[in-house]
Parts: structure tokens; C-alpha cells; sequence
């Protein structure tokens, strides 16, 4: 019986391998796309375990200088949007640890770079970034400290009297080799889970609706088995090998698609971190899964379509006609909308009602249960309106089962679902991160903590300004406290952050100038007749940008009556107009005023970056999710759009002999394309418009509880809707392939059927 | 109630049987007998409850009531997997259409109940191959029956159906699809072999041509079986003396 089965599946015709053709690609979609989200969750696993070299903390360094272990010193950098790692380090023995990714540590006067930082160095012009690390670049880092290929990190090594000098300085005897403590780390495995889901679930979908393709042509042929003493059993047997040498063929084909595809997902950074390919894999569990596991699934899914049937030796009768919708089937729907909105009504500002989770749940389930009830709506509808016969062929089809026809769009109308209140509420989220003016200082880079004597200051000043930038002091008085360290930074800029650095006190107001104040208007103004005024500039230094923007000065600010020379510069803001200036400004800071303090405790110092870049930095993880739950909906709409093709083709070949017979008797092609668009598009059209509205409005009512008060109505973005238009017009285009395989197939001259 | 004697002069017998689906009733108490080599024509018009007989008898119908005889064993009361070894292994089957595996060549559906009933593979083929060149289309054993002509077709299903030597072949209407050349040819060959084979034939027809190549005929009329022909057996009967 298995060598019929193979027979049948393998050798039984053009028809056949179109069949088994069109199952295994659907399956190979499914199974490259699953074996892709199981990539990133591996990859994103193997990252997040990875040692964290940068994580290592030290001690205080002793006086004298210890015979053991080595001077550490870590930070941080940017370069065009992009976070460079770096490291200045002093071997204090022969023996000192080494961080991952290099044989040893680099001697004085040389850096080691990642693979991209060491291209980066050699492509853009040094004032721009190559100066900012002294020395010469004498080897790349290994993939073992980084997390892909894109990363920027820097080993530079130095003297250990030089870097003793550099505030932040520790001494290190051991370098951490545990993974960091990531915030985030469970989020995204959550995130990742539901990923896997939301692809798992249309994925189902997809295999068990091009497992029962053409279903009813298959069941004839059952019938003639079964006519000629073929038993259930060997039925069964016979169905299970077709569906499993299908998926089996797909399976194989998805894991060659993926394979292919895998650099280009490498390079895609889908949820902001560009892994290596290497690590871009799922594991040999993922790959056996794939291989076993869907074929069996195949296997079940074709039994499963077999119990709901009777196959007898005159033909296939169904086991039990289905009863027309009825309004009951709205219930769930009901329910999870009514649980959503009572645990909303629960909320606060801090915490979301418990009940509103399951709502949520129970209203995706209610949506798939309501469909078929929504579909015959639909079709009597649009039947009352459509005119022409292929209105009435398709509605009186739809009309007659609704469950089917609405089976094959269920996964597009859940990512519609899902898709709009994503589209919904992750822009509102990044907008409350942001304000109108936050737009008005994108440009601008804040490097504070300076407390530079007034000769200093200006000569800083006049080094900015020979960058092609605009600057933007604010100044006050200092007093000399105890001082923290002294000397040439690892720069070799002026002593620290230039005299009075280090443990300087401020005594006095900040000042600015009315005539700076006038170059950044949204920081406030002075009243009229002022030259230079006192300013609240806390606010200033926070990272979230709506208090970046909030005015230091007004008309009423106090006027500053003394000596502008005499003040100390502690604060400089930079106007620069291109990324070019931007990184030549910075270079310029980085080695004329490099940071002071360290972040604390194995923290490293802030440097100095644009209101803009700390904007990007503050919604990356709110960008990543965006990101990570679009690509989900991407996906569910690339599977959603299959399934609904293989629905589509399935439904063409069992209508073989009734679309033949019309065409015979003289309906034209177009009238019965229609027809295949019209089965499609009236369930999905209905749906999609109440799923969509749905998902919007219950993500209103989710904002209206959650945002603070004031905060503009969402709209819908850009994104949404290409995605969506996207996902359906590409979803359709589909359909529209499988036309000409209605043409052909129902040609007048095929009309013999065996 | 008392256990009916089934003569063994009788291969396939129907008592009393009564069939309905839903609210109709096909059957009302139809019974028939036929006798081991015998060709019965079953003739009656549309919805007289010809095929529904036919069914009943190959145990491919269960009857609501009555009794249904194959060979000594009451066929109403074996369990489906017992009448499906009877399928394969006592009855040969050929219909209007539908009863062949488009899939499969004319080569594999004549081998395909030897397949079934664990005949070695080698062996299936060579009967199939030598039943096809019986029925005079051995040159299309390759073809995929979609590539046949209806005739062939046809005579493809009678050679499945011979191939495994039943003991009873079921035709219903098997020319009915086919021109009245092609017709004839396929009931020349079908009896001609099943009176060589010593097979028996319920022939269920409406075409009083057809029904001339029986040994005998009888006539369905509302569900119950008469052997009053009427005026369908003077016509029965002018195609006889025509053949």
C-alpha cells in the first residue's frame, strides 16, 4: 500500500506534481519562514548568553601600581548613529587576562578593532573618527567579543601611567565572563515565543489547507479504490503517505529556501542586531523538527480530513452537513470584547487591568469563530447587490459554506488584526517618548560637565567653530575642590576636562547668552535689552528628550550683570549641519575634552551625543518591538496569502468539472475568474473591515486609559498601511496566478473528465 | 422469525428488501435471485430503484430490512471489512463512469485489485497486460485513462473487473456513456468473457439493447422487481433476434 501511495503521489500525472508542487511550496514557505524566526530566537539566545567582557568590574587602582592583573578603562562612543565599544587597557604582568577575541592585549601605542570598525577607520577621514584612538591599528578583534558582524568595538592599549591618569580608570585582575544582565533579555524571549506562535498558528493553517488540496478530486479517486475492495486502512495509508512525501518534499525545499535566504536575514537586523551568520541558525533539534516534525503534522491533518468524511465505494458523503451560522457565533467576540474593556476600566497610569489579557485572547478566537457568521452576512448582502452571474454563482457558494470559505482567509484577518494594533499603539508609545520641539535640537549635541577655564573654554570654542559648527556656551563660576586625577587624558588633550576639572564646584548660576538663547529659541529667550541671563538648566542634562526641550530661560529669567570672561565654561552646545561635522566635532571633543566621569561603578561615561541620537537611543527597544511584531505580521500575511492561494488553487481543481461544464455551455472565463475573486475577496473584505475596526478601536480605548492626559490621538502610520496594502494586494496577486491555471483547466476540450 | 434455506442454485439472492434514504423509499420489499453463470438484465426507468437493487446486492447498500444472499453467507449481517474482501476478491465491478483512478495508466487499474489482494506485483501486471490484450487495447496499457476514449475506458473496467476471476460481475448501466458501436463492443466482450470465465452478470440497464445480451430480464417498477416486461420485452426481444 506504501508503494501505491508513492505511486499515486509521485507518478500519477501532470496533475498530480502540479499538486504535489503546490503543497510542497506552500509547506517550503512555512517551514523557511518558521526555520527563520526559530534562527533569530537562536541567534538572539547565543548573544544573550554570550560572555560579556564589558560587564567586568574592578577595584579602585592601588598606589603604588600592583605587579598583578591590568588598568581597565571602558566606554562608549558613537559614530553616525552607531555605539562603538571601546577599551583602553594597560598590562601591569605579562600574564594579565585577556578579553575574548584576541591573543593578547594591545601594547602601548597600538589598538586592536572589530573586522567593521577596522573598515570604517580606513574609509572615513581620521578627523572624523581615526583620531579619537591613539595609536596604530595592529590586528582585528575575534567574532568571540562580538555580537555580529556590524559591531564597532576597540581595544586600546597604553602605558599604565597614561591611563592611570584617565578618571574612570580601574584595576582589574579577572574579566567577567557572564552573560549580561539584560532588562530586556525575557521581553524578548516572550517576544520571540509569541513570534513563533503567531507564524506556528497560519502556519497549521497553511500545511493542513494544502494537505486537503483538491480534496474532493482526491476523494473520487479514494472512492475507486475503495469500489475495488481498498479498505478504510488502506485509505488512510494511501492519504497519509500523499500528504507525508508532500510535506516531507516541502520541508526539505523550505530548509534549501532558508538556507539561501540566511545571509541576507544575517544582514537584516530584524530586531536591531545584526548577528553572524554563524550564529543565525536554528539548532539541529529546529532542523530535525522541521523534518519530521511537519510531515507528521501533514500526516495528521490529512487523517483528521478523512474522519470528517465517508468514504464509500460509490463516492464521499460528508459526515455531517453544515448548519448555516447563526448569531451565537458573535458570542465570544462579545464576551472577549466586553472582558477587554472591564479590565481597561481597571487600569491605571502604572499598571493594565488583569482581565484586559484574556480579552484580548478571547476576542482573536471570537474573530475566527464570528468569520463564517460574518461571511454568509456578507455574501446575502453582496448578493442582493451584485447583478451579474458571477455574483450569483459566488455568492450562492459562500452562502452555502460559509466555514470553508472563510477558513482559507482566517490567517489574514488575524494579521490584519494584529497588525493595526500594532500600528496603533507602538507609534503612540514612541510618541509619548518624543515632543513636537524635541525635532527642534535633533541636530544639536550636548557635551556638559566641562569646567573649563575661561581661557580653555574659548579655545574650545574656536576649535568648534573652526569645525564648521555653531555653538551655544553655558557658563558659571567655579571653585577648586579636591581633584580626582590630573594630567594628559588618553588624548592627549588638556589636563582632564582643562583646569578647574575634576573636583571643580560650581558657586554660582549658569549663564548663557541672550545671543546664544536667540540660536536655540525653543530653550526660551531673554527680555529684551539683555545680554546675558541666568538659566535653570537641570533639565537639560536628562536623557529622555521632553525634558532635554523644556525651557531654561524666559523673559523673566534674571539678568546676568557680571563678567562673561571670568566665568568658567561648563556646558557647550553644538549646532552642526551634517554627519560629517557631527563626527569631526566629536573627534575634536574626544581628544580635547574627553569624558570626566565615569558612569559610575563599571559603568562607562556618557559621551557626547546629539538631542536626536539620545532621542534613538531611548526608542530603540520601542523600534526593535515595532520592528519584531511587524516582521510577525509580515510573516502571518505571507503565510495567511498562501494559504488562501493553495485554498484558492485546491478549490479550482475540485471545480474542475462544474467550471468546465459552464464554460462548455458557454459562461466566458472572466465571468468565472470573478467568481474565484469574488469567493475570496467577500470574506475577507467583511472581515477585514471588522477585525481592522476592532483592533483600532480597542487600541483607542487602550491609549485613552494609558497616556498621560493631553497626549494627541494616535493615527494610524505609513508603515500600517503599506504593510497592510502590501500584504493583501500581494495576497490577491496570488489568486490572480492561479487564473491561468483556470483557463487551462477548464478548456472546452477537456471536457471528458477521465 | 425463521432462518430463510437459500438454495445454492442461487449465487446471489435479495428477500424482501427495502431501502429508503431519508424520506425516500428506493426499495419496498424488492426481491430477485440469480443463478450461478447467469446474465440478469435489471431494467426499469429512472428512480425505479434498478441501481439501488444493484447496490444492495454487492453489499455496497446495507437495506433497511430483508435479507440479502451471496454465495451462502447473509451479506447484510458480514461487517464492512468483511464485504470489502468480497470487493476485492469475489465481485468485479464496471459502472457508467467514475470507477476508474484517473491517475493511474489503464495497466495499473486492472492490476490494482490483484495489488489489493497481495498478488505479487510481477504477477498483477502480467494478468493486467493479458486481460488488456483480451479486450484489444493491450497497445494501451501505458495510457492514463484520461487519455482513453470512452470505449477503451470502458473496456479497461471490464478488464478489471475480469482479471480476478469473480465469482459475480456488478454493471450498471455500462454502456451508458458510449455510442451504440462502442456499446455493443464493450457487451460482446463483457459477456462473451464472463460466459467464458463462467462469471455471473446483474446487468442493470434502460437500454433494451443492452438488456438482449441476458439470459434473462427483469423489471424494477416502484421500488419492487416483476418479471412482467411488458412492452419493454418486445423490444428486448427484437434485439435479440437482431444479435
Amino acid at each position: 500500500m506504501l508503494r501505491l501511495g508513492l505511486r499515486l503521489t509521485l507518478r500519477s500525472g501532470r496533475e498530480a506534481l502540479v499538486r504535489l508542487g503546490i503543497t510542497a511550496a506552500a509547506v517550503a514557505v512555512g517551514v523557511a519562514l518558521l526555520l527563520g524566526v526559530l534562527a533569530e530566537f537562536h541567534a538572539f539566545q547565543a548573544n544573550a548568553s554570550q560572555a560579556c567582557w564589558s560587564c567586568t568590574t574592578g577595584a579602585p587602582v592601588p598606589s603604588p601600581l600592583p605587579s598583578r592583573g591590568e588598568l581597565w578603562n571602558d566606554s562608549v562612543d558613537f559614530y553616525q548613529g552607531q555605539t562603538i565599544t571601546r577599551l583602553d587597557v594597560a598590562s601591569l604582568e605579562p600574564s594579565a587576562p585577556v578579553p575574548p577575541g584576541v591573543m593578547r592585549l594591545p601594547a602601548p601605542g597600538d589598538y586592536y578593532a572589530s573586522p567593521a570598525l577596522a573598515a570604517l577607520l580606513k574609509t572615513v577621514p581620521a578627523d572624523e573618527l581615526g583620531d579619537r584612538f591613539p595609536g596604530h591599528l595592529a590586528g582585528t578583534i575575534g567574532d568571540a567579543a562580538l555580537n555580529g558582524a556590524k559591531d564597532l568595538v576597540i581595544y586600546i592599549g597604553y602605558t599604565p601611567a597614561v591611563l592611570n591618569a584617565v578618571p574612570g580608570t580601574q584595576w582589574v585582575t579577572s574579566i567577567s565572563t557572564a552573560p549580561p544582565q539584560e532588562v530586556f533579555t525575557p521581553f524578548f524571549r516572550y517576544a520571540f515565543g509569541v513570534g513563533v506562535l503567531a507564524v506556528l498558528f497560519p502556519m497549521l493553517v497553511l500545511i493542513s489547507t494544502a494537505t486537503r488540496l483538491a480534496a474532493d478530486r482526491r476523494e473520487e479517486r479514494f472512492a475507486a479504490l475503495r469500489l475495488v475492495g481498498g479498505t478504510p486502512g488502506d485509505i488512510r495509508v494511501i492519504a497519509s503517505v500523499e500528504s507525508v512525501v508532500s510535506a516531507f518534499c516541502g520541508a526539505v525545499l523550505g530548509v534549501v529556501i532558508f538556507l539561501l535566504v540566511r545571509p541576507a536575514l544575517a544582514g537584516a537586523a530584524l530586531i536591531g542586531t545584526q548577528y553572524f551568520e554563524s550564529q543565525l541558525t536554528p539548532t539541529v533539534w529546529g532542523y530535525l523538527a522541521m523534518l519530521v516534525g511537519v510531515p507528521v503534522v501533514a500526516a495528521v491533518a490529512a487523517l483528521i480530513s478523512l474522519r470528517r468524511v465517508q468514504v464509500s465505494p460509490l463516492g464521499v458523503s460528508r459526515r455531517a452537513t453544515p448548519k448555516p451560522p447563526t448569531l451565537w457565533r458573535l458570542g465570544p467576540l462579545v464576551l472577549g470584547l466586553g472582558l477587554y474593556v472591564y479590565g481597561l476600566s481597571k487600569t491605571t497610569h502604572k499598571s493594565i487591568g488583569a482581565p484586559a489579557y484574556p480579552g484580548l485572547l478571547i476576542t482573536m478566537v471570537g474573530l475566527v469563530i464570528a468569520g463564517p457568521w460574518l461571511t454568509s452576512v456578507a455574501a446575502r448582502q453582496f448578493g442582493r447587490l451584485a447583478t451579474g452571474s458571477s455574483g450569483l454563482l459566488s455568492t450562492r457558494r459562500l452562502a452555502d459554506n460559509p466555514k470553508t470559505a472563510f477558513r482559507s482567509v482566517t490567517g489574514l484577518v488575524l494579521a490584519v488584526f494584529l497588525g493595526t494594533m500594532v500600528g496603533t499603539l507602538v507609534p503612540a508609545v514612541n510618541a509619548t517618548e518624543a515632543t513636537p520641539t524635541a525635532g527642534a535640537l535633533s541636530n544639536v549635541l550636548l557635551e556638559s560637565g566641562l569646567g573649563f577655564s575661561p581661557h580653555a573654554g574659548a579655545k574650545l570654542l574656536s576649535g568648534l567653530k573652526a569645525k564648521g559648527a555653531d555653538v551655544y556656551p553655558i557658563y558659571a563660576s567655579l571653585v577648586t575642590g579636591p581633584t580626582s586625577g590630573s594630567g594628559a587624558g588618553p588624548g592627549g588633550g588638556p589636563g582632564g576636562k582643562g583646569p578647574g576639572g575634576g573636583g571643580a564646584l560650581q558657586v554660582g548660576p549658569s549663564v548663557m547668552t541672550c545671543s546664544a538663547l536667540r540660536g536655540l529659541a525653543v530653550l526660551g529667550r531673554c527680555a529684551p535689552g539683555l545680554q546675558a541671563v541666568e538659566v535653570t538648566d537641570n533639565s537639560l542634562y536628562g536623557d529622555n528628550p521632553i525634558y532635554n526641550t523644556a525651557p531654561i530661560a524666559s523673559a523673566s529669567s534674571a539678568a546676568y550683570t557680571g563678567d562673561l570672561a571670568k566665568l568658567s565654561l561648563i556646558t557647550v552646545l553644538v549646532r552642526v549641519d551634517s554627519p560629517a561635522t557631527l563626527e569631526r566635532v566629536r573627534t575634536y571633543l574626544a581628544v580635547n575634552a574627553p569624558p570626566q566621569e565615569s558612569g559610575g561603578q563599571g559603568s562607562a561615561p556618557t559621551p557626547p551625543r546629539t538631542f536626536g541620537e539620545t532621542l534613538q537611543i531611548r526608542i530603540a527597544r520601542a523600534a526593535a518591538f515595532e520592528k519584531l511584531v511587524y516582521a510577525a505580521v509580515a510573516l502571518t500575511l505571507i503565510v495567511a496569502g498562501c494559504s488562501l492561494a493553495v485554498a484558492v488553487g485546491g478549490g479550482l481543481v475540485d471545480r474542475k468539472r462544474p467550471f468546465t461544464l459552464l464554460r462548455v455551455s458557454g459562461t466566458p472565463v472572466g465571468v468565472l475568474s470573478r467568481v474565484v475573486l469574488m469567493e475570496a475577496a467577500v470574506p475577507l473584505g467583511a472581515a477585514t473591515v471588522v477585525a481592522a475596526g476592532i483592533a483600532y478601536g480597542m487600541s483607542m480605548w487602550a491609549f485613552v486609559r494609558l497616556a498621560p492626559a493631553g497626549t494627541a490621538m494616535p493615527q494610524l502610520g505609513s508603515d500600517y498601511y503599506a504593510l497592510m496594502g502590501i500584504g493583501l494586494a500581494v495576497a490577491f496577486g496570488v489568486i490572480t496566478v492561479t487564473l491561468p491555471l483556470l483557463r487551462r483547466m477548464t478548456n472546452p476540450g477537456n471536457v471528458r473528465f477521465e | 422469525m425463521n432462518s430463510p434455506v437459500v438454495t445454492r442454485a442461487h449465487l446471489v439472492e435479495a428477500r424482501d428488501v427495502v431501502k429508503s434514504f431519508g424520506q425516500t423509499l428506493a426499495l419496498r420489499g424488492a426481491s430477485v435471485a440469480v443463478s450461478p453463470g447467469e446474465i440478469l438484465a435489471v431494467m426499469g426507468p429512472s428512480g425505479s430503484g434498478k441501481s439501488t437493487l444493484l447496490h444492495c446486492l454487492a453489499g455496497i447498500f446495507e437495506p433497511d430490512r430483508g435479507e440479502v444472499w451471496f454465495d451462502g453467507q447473509r451479506l447484510n449481517t458480514l461487517g464492512e471489512a468483511e464485504r470489502t474482501k468480497l470487493r476485492r476478491t469475489a465481485f468485479g465491478f464496471v459502472f457508467q463512469f467514475g470507477q476508474l483512478v484517473p491517475e493511474l495508466t489503464a495497466a495499473d487499474n486492472v492490476a490494482l485489485p490483484l495489488l489489493l489482494n497481495r498478488v505479487r506485483r510481477r504477477a498483477a501486471y502480467k494478468t493486467a497486460e493479458a486481460w488488456l490484450d483480451r479486450l484489444g487495447i493491450g497497445d494501451k496499457g501505458a495510457n492514463r485513462t484520461g487519455e482513453l476514449s470512452g470505449g477503451e475506458a470502458q473496456r479497461v473496467a471490464v478488464a478489471r473487473a475480469l482479471a480476478l476471476a469473480p465469482k459475480v460481475i456488478f454493471a450498471d448501466e455500462p454502456t451508458g456513456s458510449l455510442d451504440s458501436l462502442a456499446g455493443e463492443k464493450v457487451m460482446d466482450l463483457l459477456t462473451g468473457l464472463a460466459r467464458e470465465a463462467g462469471a455471473t452478470v446483474l446487468l442493470v440497464t434502460h437500454d433494451a439493447r443492452v438488456a438482449a445480451y441476458a439470459d434473462r430480464v427483469v423489471m424494477v417498477r416502484d421500488g419492487l422487481v416483476s418479471g412482467d416486461l411488458g412492452a419493454v420485452g418486445e423490444q428486448v426481444s427484437a434485439a435479440k433476434a437482431v444479435r
